[in-house]
């Protein structure tokens, strides 16, 4: 009888040291995890107007560019970034803000005015003067982002 | 299927006896300041625990390390809780580790045979406090800085090694970046591999030799 006693104490006290143990490594192990993962899940991207300039500076049916500075924040460490987007219109009223962009691989294109077309450098793809491809291995148009006109100045949506 | 596992993994290295020895030994009849060692063990982990997770995130240079921890603090997910355990887990180790060494000497469980036991512990403690004084500059705020202005005057007062050691300890007459980084990499590289070394041998000691009993009152 003393022997059973003895031993259920035993184990008992072993199973309370386990499940204390187990309860102070989950309490280290969740946030651990939490911290080491959180800025992985953290949708910072948030899309805003950016502003181009004036609008009468597009010229009719040719793509002009425009480069912003804008201020990314990546953690602690605020960076200034340029952007730039072709905009065209054909009409001085509707405008298409495109990316400067290649889709193929990132590469940055630009505007050869006597060839109107856009150039890639890197694999010798053309865009016509919409965006759409004329040319090499680019899988889709440059990328479009939504134009508005306030008070004469251009907006693009992004981010 | 544990214990089949167990045994087949026991054949094999012989864990149960690494176990027994030391988890399972024989220990005198002992009160609750015997578990001071066990709790500075537990900060340590503790300590390497949120040490290495916050090394995920800071950095190391003035124009960098005071952003990093506020960024840690206010923007992380449970980089408070991080910060803070580390914070006031390292207030606690240097307090538990005090108590320990108070206990060791007024049960003068420091005698024979378990001098070495002591010395590994006194280094052990003088670590602990570089560890504290190196962590202490590490957020780069105003009282980081002043702090350690402070501080390492006090290793230029010695005469005439004085103001070489100075200038090693702050790598140069002011401190700079310089400071910070060195600092940092004596915080995260050098301590920690002399207390794991240490911590290990202090631990072997203690399991090699046995803990001593209270001593009991001369009839």
């Amino acid at each position: 009888m003393e022997e059973e006693t003895k031993t259920s104490r035993r184990s008992f006290l072993s199973l309370a040291t386990w499940a204390i143990g187990g309860l102070i490594s989950a309490g280290m192990a969740i946030p651990a995890i939490a911290y080491a993962i959180g800025p992985a899940l953290k949708r910072t991207e948030t899309e805003e107007w950016i502003r181009l300039g004036s609008a009468s500076k597009v010229e009719l049916d040719t793509p002009t560019l425009f480069k912003v500075k804008i201020v990314r924040q990546t953690g602690w460490i605020a960076n200034e970034e340029e952007l730039s987007f072709y905009v065209l219109t054909d009409n001085g009223r509707d405008y298409v803000a495109m990316s400067n962009i290649c889709t193929h691989l990132g590469c940055r294109v630009r505007w050869i005015a006597n060839q109107e077309q856009f150039f890639c450098p890197c694999h010798n793809a053309a865009f016509s003067k919409d965006g759409s491809v004329v040319a090499g291995p680019p899988p889709r148009p440059l990328d479009r982002y939504q134009v508005k006109v306030e008070d004469e100045q251009l907006f693009v949506l992004g981010g | 299927m544990g214990t089949k596992l167990g045994n087949w993994l026991d054949e094999r290295v012989a864990w149960r006896q690494v176990w027994e020895a030391i988890f399972l030994r024989q220990i005198p009849k002992v009160n609750w300041l015997y578990t001071l060692g066990s709790a500075s063990l537990f900060l340590a982990v503790n300590q390497i625990v949120t040490g290495i997770l916050l090394t995920i995130y800071y950095v190391p240079t003035p124009d960098h390390a005071y952003d990093s921890v506020q960024y840690i603090t206010t923007q992380v997910n449970m980089g408070w809780l991080i910060r803070g355990l580390h914070h006031w887990g390292a207030s606690a180790m240097v307090i538990v580790v005090g108590l320990h060494m108070l206990r060791v000497i007024f049960y003068g469980a420091y005698k024979f045979p378990r001098e070495v036991t002591w010395f590994t512990g006194v280094l052990l403690l003088l670590i602990v406090i570089a560890f504290g004084f190196t962590g202490y500059l590490l957020p780069w705020d105003q009282k980081a800085y002043w702090a350690t202005t402070v501080g390492t005057s006090i290793a230029g007062t010695p005469p005439l090694i004085g103001d070489a050691v100075l200038r090693i300890v702050r790598g140069g007459e002011e401190l700079s970046a310089i400071t910070l980084a060195r600092f940092f990499g004596v915080h995260v590289w050098v301590l920690p591999i002399a207390l794991l070394i240490l911590v290990g041998a202090h631990l072997y000691l203690v399991i090699r030799i046995g803990i001593s009993a209270i001593p009991k009152r001369e009839e």
